[in-house]
């Protein structure tokens, strides 16, 4: 992918990020599973920004409901109350194809493992989205965004002869193959091993630091959250807290007080 | 959607190990569509070989149709006129012979049985096939007669004719190489019934057209009742084919219509649960698919895709396959004698098309719900990783499964009043009802019974595992069960009906009269009267008579030993049809030809026939005409040329039955076509079922089972879910048959036995348990053997993180 490329991406987002301020926008929104006395808050009123070409890590205890707010966030699920935007656009109103076609335009995600369709070649797996969106992908584009996660070599290899930081690379290859405005992770390094997870978290901070791409990432891995600009921190479905770049000593010791509070 | 071509050829690169099951049934059941589409359009009408040689047939006028299953003769002429025609056609230049083909039931006794075929004929007739003389010289004396070379006796010999009055001793003159057997013209004369059928042979070198012209003019002057002859050349005369032909081709048929249809449902039901199958297994498939920006429609496209190219591979190669076995399937048919014997293949591009297009047809139906449910999965589930897979009962399944049981009961139970022909139709569209329905909510029947079986072994380890895996994984329990009902369903109920109904028919019969035995045919068409006399019994003569007034309308009468002379009993319903009143005397045509006049002395409302007249009247016009079977007090194990005594309860339990064979036989077909299908379902879903169960074994192994109480953990699952399908099988089938009981208890007026043929039910439950048990541990535990679980290492990461589970059950 060419910096011109990235340049024109920013530009045509420019107008709805400074209508909004940021790329993703959430307002007040609360999640409930179930109903009744069983019911379950994931989030209780949540009001975040993200803003343009940062980088936030989420974290929180387990049932803090990181996963829940990402997965709002990123138009997967559909909260209860409240609005999200995505570069300015309000999720509310719109309908199961028009969302898959926003999320599709507009959000890449790399999840915890399972990223990649067995049957299919690293290069196929990149351009699914390509093709999904009724384009024929140029050949040319695929090899520059694997070459970009370091993995040209890989193209022609399924998902079971990859190693698992090598499957994670190439799930970032195909989220970022439709220049989406925003980068959701949900706990990618999760099922990874130390060296693997660290070429992996350098690969985002990477492509935040040369291509502004803005990236949120939900995890409990403090080594990981010490890539990021900014640390929102979650309890009970409300926010608890946020630091700015820290080191993964400072994350942890900050984790350790709010998992013992809780 | 062209985009998502590429893409679906992707996906299905290196799949194909999961289509193979839907691969093999679409392209059996496409086997059977094209055979039998083949088979369906070849069974026309054909010239029967003993007119083969004859260029010129004049047949005797034909009656409006008798309707669907139903076959009468044409009106025969009468003997005056059958004299006149003769005489104006052998008198037309350029013919050498008119020969008016008459027949009478006779049959050669060998060895105190029965042999060959039915009908005698004049020797004259052996000249329109033409059949030679091989030996020995024709009959020219009553008591002579000339016999198939078949049969092994030698010229000289004195040799026993069975006829419809009873055994009659005659001396072999002759062999020849036609069926026979044949007597001398005088005496098929006085012996033979009507003619209908007047074979017209020409010169060698004689002017077909011409002569034909001829002979049409012959036939149009040769005075009244002869006028309406029709005259039949080349092709046409297929026309003169018997009606007892006709019946038989109707018979095949009904045969073809039922294993295409049974076919096309078992295709599109395997179909169906496999795509479901593979769906559940894939969901994180889709999801990731639907993250990655793939709109529901594009899922759904890709399961129609994926179920395209099946159905276009399976359904091509089974047609082409279909064609190759057609003949073969054609000679087992005329053998079964579900087809004449003039039968044989007709090849048409047509009908093999038509099965191409049908078996595409069935996998996009099969794959119908699994594409919508595909199409349901939400984007989060990549995410998770679960066997279970959210309630699998949507309402539209819920309502198309209650609707579909109540359908198929209601079906199953006026079924016992159904007619004999349709009888077996009628039950294969109530057994596919009740087991469609009963699939389709099997997620909410299968948990409660799998269990209540459980509870009975959860002792063992094994046991327990065993039950908790069958009902944790509902969809894949149900899947795996399917088949199973499927085949155990379909064996207890078409069987069950068919030989119960039979039962019932029995049962009605000897309500009556308490009789000690019936009297049935064996290795004839129907009983002498001489049988019938030996054996002490009374049975009504059927026949067929021909109303003169209304054009020779057909009606089907019964001769009764308790009438006499030229009295009738007329049904209400026919009197209305012919206007007909108490008294009136009415002309009524015979299978003679001959005319007789009688009074109606009562009109019935439940008469046993149209009309009923005497015995005697019966037998003295109708030389064929046989008793079907009959009550009588001789106890069961007599025998007589053609016919023996069995118990009352033997004959309700249908073995003795000849005039049952072929619809048992038929049943058997079915059956065994369902069983087949249903094997191959149990492999397909074993194969799909041991991808998600290898993961399962894997931490049992690794929690301390031996490789023994793994291997008997997957087969006890096997057992017990096929062991719960076989139940539901049975509570399909067992209801709808005692609903069906219960209806022909009340026609019979006496109580009907429920007759389930055991060692045809059990054979199908002992193959259903075998297969699944087998097929279970094989394809479970061969990746073990192997010594190599790389398949299962992107899948079992997650666990391995809560490693080593505490509990066997973690």
């Amino acid at each position: 992918m060419t910096q011109a490329g990235t340049t024109q991406a920013g530009t045509t987002q420019a107008g709805t990020a400074k209508a909004t301020g940021q790329a993703v926008l959430l307002d007040a929104v609360r999640v409930v599973y179930g109903t009744g006395p069983g019911a379950v808050t994931a989030l209780d009123g949540v009001t975040l920004g993200f803003g343009q070409g940062t980088f936030t890590a989420v974290m929180g205890p387990s049932g803090s409901g990181k996963s829940t707010l990402l997965h709002c966030a990123a138009g997967l699920d559909r909260p209860t109350s409240g609005t999200v935007l995505i570069g300015g656009t309000d999720l509310g109103p719109l309908n199961e194809k028009a969302l898959t076609l926003l999320r599709r335009e507009r959000v890449g995600f790399v999840f915890q493992e399972y990223n990649l369709i067995d049957a299919l070649t690293a290069e196929e797996n990149v351009a699914l989205p390509l093709r999904l969106a009724g384009r024929r992908p140029d050949p040319a584009e695929v090899r520059d965004a694997l070459a970009e996660v370091g993995l040209a070599h890989r193209a022609g290899h399924r998902p079971a002869e990859l190693s698992g930081g090598e499957r994670q690379r190439v799930a970032i290859a195909r989220s970022l193959i439709s220049r989406p405005a925003v980068l959701f992770a949900d706990e990618p390094t999760g099922a990874l091993d130390s060296v693997a997870s660290r070429a992996v978290m350098e690969l985002l901070r990477g492509l935040v630091d040369t291509r502004g791409q803005t990236v949120v990432m939900v995890t409990h891995d403090p080594a990981a959250a010490a890539y990021a600009d900014r640390v929102v921190l979650l309890a009970d479905g409300r926010p608890a807290g946020e630091l700015g770049r820290s080191t993964a000593a400072e994350i942890a010791s900050r984790m350790a007080l709010l998992e013992e509070r809780c | 959607m062209l985009s998502t071509l590429p893409l679906l050829r992707a996906l299905l690169r290196g799949r194909w190990t999961g289509l193979v099951g839907s691969l093999v049934a679409l392209c059996l059941g496409t086997v059977i569509l094209s055979a039998t589409a083949l088979l369906l359009t070849s069974a026309g009408p054909r010239v029967p070989e003993r007119y083969a040689a004859t260029p010129l047939l004049v047949r005797s006028p034909g009656t409006a149709p008798a309707g669907e299953g139903l076959f009468a003769e044409n009106r025969p002429w009468s003997p005056e006129t059958v004299d006149s025609l003769v005489g104006a056609l052998t008198s037309v230049p350029g013919v050498t012979a008119a020969v008016p083909d008459r027949a009478f039931y006779a049959q050669v006794v060998v060895g105190g049985r029965p042999a060959g075929a039915h009908e005698a004929r004049g020797w004259s007739t052996a000249a329109l096939a033409p059949y030679r003389l091989v030996a020995g010289r024709p009959p020219v004396r009553a008591g002579e007669v000339v016999l198939g070379r078949t049969l092994g006796l030698a010229p000289g010999s004195p040799v026993m004719l069975l006829t419809a009055r009873g055994p009659a001793p005659y001396r072999v003159t002759g062999l020849t190489d036609g069926p026979g057997p044949y007597v001398s013209d005088g005496e098929a004369a006085r012996l033979g019934g009507g003619v209908r059928v007047i074979g017209v042979l020409v010169e060698p070198r004689a002017d077909l057209a011409g002569v034909r012209a001829a002979v049409g003019r012959a036939v149009r002057g040769a005075g009244p009742g002869a006028g309406a002859g029709q005259v039949l050349a080349g092709p046409d005369r297929a026309a003169a084919e018997p009606a007892a032909d006709a019946r038989t081709r109707w018979i095949g048929m009904q045969v073809l219509t039922a294993m295409a249809l049974l076919g096309g449902f078992v295709s599109v039901f395997l179909v169906a649960s496999t795509f479901a199958f593979r769906v559940n297994q894939r969901r994180r498939e889709f999801g990731l698919l639907r993250a990655a920006g793939a709109t529901p429609r594009q899922v759904r496209l890709i399961v129609y895709g994926e179920a395209l190219a099946v159905g276009a591979v399976a359904a091509t190669a089974g047609a082409l396959l279909g064609v190759a076995v057609a003949p073969a399937v054609g000679g087992v048919l005329v053998t079964a004698g579900f087809e004449p014997k003039s039968f044989g293949v007709r090849f048409t591009p047509l009908p093999v098309a038509a099965a191409v297009a049908a078996g595409i047809a069935a996998g996009l139906l099969g794959a119908l719900a699994a594409s919508g449910r595909a199409a349901r999965v939400r984007p989060l589930e990549a995410l998770r990783d679960h066997a279970a897979g959210g309630t699998p009962m949507t309402r539209v399944r819920w309502i198309a499964g209650v609707v579909s049981v109540a359908g198929g009961l209601a079906l199953a139970v006026a079924s016992g009043s159904a007619r004999e022909d349709s009888l077996v139709n009628d039950v294969l569209l109530a057994a596919m009802a009740l087991i469609a329905g009963l699939t389709l909510l099997a997620p909410v029947v299968l948990p409660p019974l799998v269990r209540a079986f459980a509870w009975s072994f959860s002792r063992p380890a094994v046991g327990m595992l065993a039950g908790r895996s069958a009902m944790t994984a509902v969809r894949r329990t149900a899947a795996t069960a399917a088949p199973v009902l499927l085949a155990v369903g379909f064996t207890v109920l078409v069987t069950g009906m068919v030989r119960t109904t039979a039962a019932a028919y029995t049962v009605e019969g000897a309500a009556g009269g308490g009789a000690a035995a019936v009297l049935v045919p064996d290795g004839a068409p129907g009983l002498s009267d001489a049988a019938l006399a030996a054996a002490a019994g009374s049975a009504p003569l059927p026949t067929t008579v021909y109303d003169s007034v209304h054009g020779g309308r057909p009606l089907a009468a019964l001769g009764d030993g308790h009438l006499a002379g030229d009295e009738m009993t007329v049904a209400e319903w026919a009197a209305r049809d012919h206007g007909w009143r108490k008294g009136d005397v009415v002309p009524l045509a015979f299978e003679d030809g001959r005319t007789v006049r009688l009074r109606i002395r009562v009109v019935l409302r439940d008469a046993p026939a149209e009309v009923v007249i005497a015995r005697d009247t019966v037998r003295a016009h109708d030389p064929s005409a046989l008793t079907p079977e009959a009550y009588v007090s001789r106890p069961a194990g007599m025998v007589f040329p053609g016919a023996k005594t069995v118990s009352v309860a033997d004959r309700a339990a249908g073995e003795q039955a000849e005039e049952d064979r072929l619809v048992w036989l038929f049943t058997l077909l079915l059956v065994g076509v369902s069983a087949g299908y249903a094997g191959l379902a149990i492999v397909n879903t074993q194969v799909m079922a041991a991808s998600a169960r290898v993961r399962d074994v894997a931490v049992l192994r690794l929690t301390g089972a031996t490789p023994r109480q793994a291997i008997a953990a997957t087969a006890a699952e096997a057992a017990l879910v096929a062991g719960t399908g076989a139940v539901l099988g049975f509570a399909v089938a067992v209801p709808s048959l005692l609903g069906m009981r219960a209806g022909l208890a009340q026609m019979a007026g006496d109580a009907v036995p429920l007759v389930i043929p055991w060692p045809a039910v059990a054979a199908v439950v002992a193959a259903c348990l075998i297969i699944a048990t087998t097929s279970s541990t094989v394809f479970t535990l061969s990746p073990f053997l192997s010594m190599r679980c790389r398949k299962t290492r992107t899948r079992e990461s997650k666990r391995s993180r809560n490693w080593p589970p505490t509990r066997a059950d973690a």
